[in-house]
């Protein structure tokens, strides 16, 4: 028999059936809906997530200490060589303390007071809403100057008026001089939640030493970036005198290598996610299959009937074969229909817009087809192998 | 010519631990555009007669031809094909598919020999409007009397033009006129040179045809031939 009679006699059948066909379908329609949905938000956070740290620059390198100690560490000086070195466009040093930012003597708030460059809000790829950043001149002079992050300024309700006038950190009058653009939270060291000051007025009013948390390196566009690492890597280990042998009182990291891991951690995420919804899916298959051999039973004088007008065995197993793959084939298209829907409804809420994947949408559908085979076959086996003359007798 | 063709036939079955003989040594020949009628009472291996000759089931011992083909030869596929082609089937309780329209009811045969859908529609109709059945093409087997319904049966088993009708107990469900009706159909149908076999335990509607099997106890008691 041809497929296209096998479909006219499978919908056929389903139309004389349709509350029976429906609710066979829903397992299907709800397992794949979810398989489909959860994989839609699992890639919805992925990219969310890829694009908040893509922001933060994905030629940044940071060189923070390690190893030896939390007091051992980098120095002005090394930032200073560091910039120096092949491919290397701009370095931002980093100094950070914890200190009271207070606009008056009753509107103060505690923030982090991070000491730096000039080139850090390059380096850092963040971008000023009021004002300019710290300029090259207050941090050669160390002048009391001060960019307030977009949370500090809100907390304190400063807003464009606000350039000119001091704020005191820790007691002591700072200059406002650029208030920076909101960015989005991300990790511990929330950017907007910090002020920025320069790196030697830190060293001179509030933390002894020159001793650096980090260095932001930004390389050059289009330099080799393992070139680059190992060039500071080198560099480094023969200013801190480090012996051929021995580990590295520094470690590098790489912005895009976070994004590699980042990526395969979510992929994982969205994989487990898929794989509980499938669950649902392998559960409305087994309803199928508790349908099909239902029908099977109380059909069984209609396969006498038809195998006494001629039909083979191989007709009556693909007849069954394919009621049971239209039910998880159909049921497959409205569960993605519905999932895609969900998708679209989750991502428009949590902002991260719409991701449509032809592959879900084929995966999908060939889930819903296998699934159909696995538990059809079964019951259209059991049809197949009836002997007429029993079946004919059956009422 | 020789149509069917039975030689020491039997067919026992394993019931529990018992072999039970439901047909021994039957030995007969049915000629091409012969009426033959099958009568014995109820248990006397009628039914299991009819299974053999339409080839639903293989005889467990002797030897059965059709149509010059040897069943105990054959593949279950081979025998369909011999249901889809030669024999046409009318049972006792109407056998129509349910929920099915009368023409596909009467297509269904067509479809399992693969004849295109149009074909299949047009041919059925034609063999309804002959028994007198246009005006029923769309009905389904709930919407019709018993009468009718057996009609849609008797022209789904000719829809394929096989060269044997195998009835059994056509008129077994209906009403004295209505089974009359239907056996004069079947003297028509035996009359333009169809091979026709009855299976009944009525002797009066077996009269009617050119000769009478007796059946009894799985084994052939008599043979007559018509006055």
């Amino acid at each position: 028999m041809s497929t296209s009679e096998l479909l006219r006699l499978a919908f056929s059948r389903l139309r004389r059936s349709r509350a029976r066909a429906a609710l066979t379908m829903l397992g299907i329609i709800i397992g794949v809906a979810s398989v489909v949905a959860l994989v839609g938000v699992g890639r919805g956070t992925t990219a969310n997530i890829t694009a908040s740290l893509s922001s933060l620059g994905t030629n940044l390198l940071t060189v923070s200490p390690s190893g030896r100690g939390s007091t051992s560490g980098l120095t002005l000086e090394d930032a200073t060589a560091i910039g120096q070195l092949d491919g290397v466009q701009a370095v931002a040093p980093e100094i950070q303390t914890q200190a009271t930012v207070a606009a008056s003597a009753t509107n103060s708030t505690s923030t982090s007071v991070v000491g730096t460059s000039s080139a850090y809000a390059y380096v850092r790829a963040y971008e000023v809403w009021q004002g300019t950043f710290l300029s090259d001149v207050g941090v050669d002079q160390s002048l009391r100057l001060v960019v307030l992050g977009a949370t500090v300024a809100s907390d304190l309700g400063l807003g464009a008026e606000a350039l000119g006038s001091t704020v005191t950190i820790s007691g002591l009058p700072f200059e406002i001089v650029g208030i920076l653009q909101a960015k989005g939270g991300s990790g511990f060291n929330d950017p907007d939640d910090q002020v920025y000051v320069p790196i030697g007025t830190v060293s001179k009013y509030f933390v002894g030493g020159g001793s650096v948390r980090t260095i932001g390196v930004s390389v050059v566009e289009g330099a080799d970036m393992q070139a680059v690492r190992d060039g500071i890597s080198e560099d480094l280990r023969i200013r801190h005198g480090i012996g051929s042998g021995d580990d590295d009182d520094f470690s590098i990291f790489d912005q895009a290598q976070l994004l590699e891991v980042t990526d395969s951690i979510s992929g994982t995420l969205t994989l487990l996610l898929g794989g509980i919804a499938s669950i649902a899916l392998v559960v409305g298959g087994i309803g199928i299959m508790n349908i099909m051999l239902v029908s099977v039973r109380e059909r069984t004088r209609e396969i006498g009937i038809r195998k006494a007008l001629g039909a083979r065995s191989g007709d009556i197993l693909s007849q069954f074969l394919v009621e049971a793959l239209t039910l998880s084939v159909l049921g497959g298209l409205i569960g993605i229909a519905i999932g895609l829907a969900a998708s679209f409804v989750i991502g428009q809420i949590a902002g991260w817009g719409f991701i449509f994947d032809p592959l879900t949408v084929i995966v999908a559908t060939i889930f819903s087809l296998a699934v159909g085979v696995v538990f059809g076959v079964w019951p259209a086996r059991q049809a197949a192998q009836l002997d007429p003359v029993v079946a004919l007798r059956f009422e | 010519m020789n149509l069917l063709q039975l030689a020491n036939v039997g067919r026992s079955y394993e019931m529990g631990s018992e072999l039970v003989n439901a047909l021994r040594g039957v030995s007969m020949t049915v000629n091409e555009g012969e009426f033959v009628a099958i009568v014995g009472p109820s248990g006397s291996g009628k039914s299991t007669l009819m299974n053999i000759l339409g080839c639903l089931d293989r005889p467990t011992v002797g030897r059965y031809v059709i149509d010059g083909r040897d069943v105990g030869s054959l593949n279950d596929n081979d025998l369909a094909s011999i249901r889809s082609r030669t024999i046409g089937f009318v049972f006792q309780n109407y056998s129509l598919l349910p929920g099915t329209s009368a023409v596909d009811n009467v297509a269904t045969p067509l479809l399992y020999q693969g004849v295109p859908r149009r074909a299949r529609q047009e041919r059925a109709a034609a063999e309804l409007d002959r028994l007198g059945l246009g005006a029923r093409l769309g009905h389904e087997p709930t919407q019709m009397s018993g009468g009718e319904q057996q009609r849609v049966a008797i022209a789904r088993a000719l829809v394929t033009n096989p060269a044997l009708l195998l009835a059994d107990e056509p008129t077994g469900n209906l009403a004295a006129r209505q089974g009359e009706e239907v056996i004069a159909l079947f003297v028509e149908l035996h009359r333009a040179g169809r091979t026709v076999v009855l299976i009944t335990h009525n002797p009066e509607i077996a009269a009617v045809a050119d000769r009478r099997v007796h059946l009894h106890d799985g084994t052939i008691v008599e043979m007559a031939t018509a006055a």
